[in-house]
């Protein structure tokens, strides 16, 4: 791979990804939980979730715990390989392999 | 926009400390009800002992099968893969087995040792638990171990009181701590 995923490349959606990989496999984070890891304010965060599950890497669900209203938001299979590229893309650049330009945003079906 | 080497190790270096804030935030999560569920049950046992002596062992047998099959409960709330069983066999057996090897071993006097015994097995449990998911763990083992020595030493004619109100009281305090992350 030649170019990075401009969607992932942002550091705070890069951070959003790697918090939802490091769970499980099918876990859901939280919302307010994501914004503890992440570290970020309420509204960027939500921009930031909305970016991503454009690109379909991730899924927000909005239910009820009893009364309360909760967001949960969890990585797509979609969003999974597309982290995992990047990921290894990074590697290959301290690997010396690549030298990178950040590309548009790589537009992949939501799961 | 080209891409560094310092850049790219940067961004590894975000992507590593993410992914452990958020595995670390996950195991406080599904820690949290259980600390929750035995502080509880540490309350009523541990209250229980204090008022009915004689009964403890009665006392302790129906709190630890209620303990056990809430644990069980809380964990199959979520679908676990099915190392879940096994693991969780395993966790109960091992305990059980180092606390009876112990008790025959040392062979303890007083009901006191033996009720300070346990906390102290689940607080090293917590310690070892912390070194590699969470200092939070290894906090609430800390304070613990702490309290369950103290009112062994200082409070033996109430420390079964002790470990009620502040044992068990410290357990549900850090179970909502763990909730808040």
């Amino acid at each position: 791979m030649e170019q990075p995923d401009a969607v992932i490349h942002q550091p705070v959606r890069l951070k959003i990804m790697a918090a939802l990989k490091g769970l499980p496999p099918g876990e859901k984070l939280a919302f307010v939980r994501l914004k503890a890891v992440v570290q970020t304010t309420e509204g960027n965060l939500g921009a930031h979730l909305t970016s991503l599950e454009n690109a379909g890497y991730i899924k927000v669900e909005k239910d009820f715990d009893g009364k309360k209203p909760r967001t949960r938001v969890s990585l797509t299979k979609t969003g999974r390989r597309a982290f995992e590229t990047y990921v290894a893309f990074l590697r290959d650049i301290l690997d010396g392999q690549t030298n990178a330009t950040a590309a548009e945003p790589v537009t992949m079906g939501a799961d | 926009m080209t891409l560094s080497h310092d850049e790219a190790e940067s961004a590894l270096r975000a992507v590593a400390e993410a992914e452990a804030r958020s595995l670390r935030a996950y195991g406080y999560q599904q820690a949290s009800p259980h600390l929750l569920l035995w502080g509880c049950l540490w309350i009523l046992g541990y209250g229980m002992t204090e008022f009915w002596p004689h009964q403890w062992t009665a006392i302790w047998s129906a709190v630890v099968a209620v303990g056990l099959v809430a644990s069980f409960g809380l964990g199959m709330r979520k679908k676990p893969p099915k190392e879940f069983y096994s693991r969780f066999a395993a966790i109960a057996l091992t305990a059980f087995a180092f606390i009876f090897a112990v008790i025959a071993i040392m062979a303890p006097r007083s009901g006191n040792q033996i009720g300070a015994l346990i906390p102290l097995t689940v607080a090293v449990g917590y310690a070892l638990l912390g070194i590699w998911r969470g200092p939070r763990f290894y906090i609430s083992a800390a304070v613990i171990a702490a309290l369950t020595l103290g009112g062994y030493f200082f409070l033996p004619d109430h420390f079964n009181l002790w470990m009620a109100a502040l044992g068990g009281g410290s357990l549900v305090l850090v179970g909502f701590w763990l909730s808040k992350v």
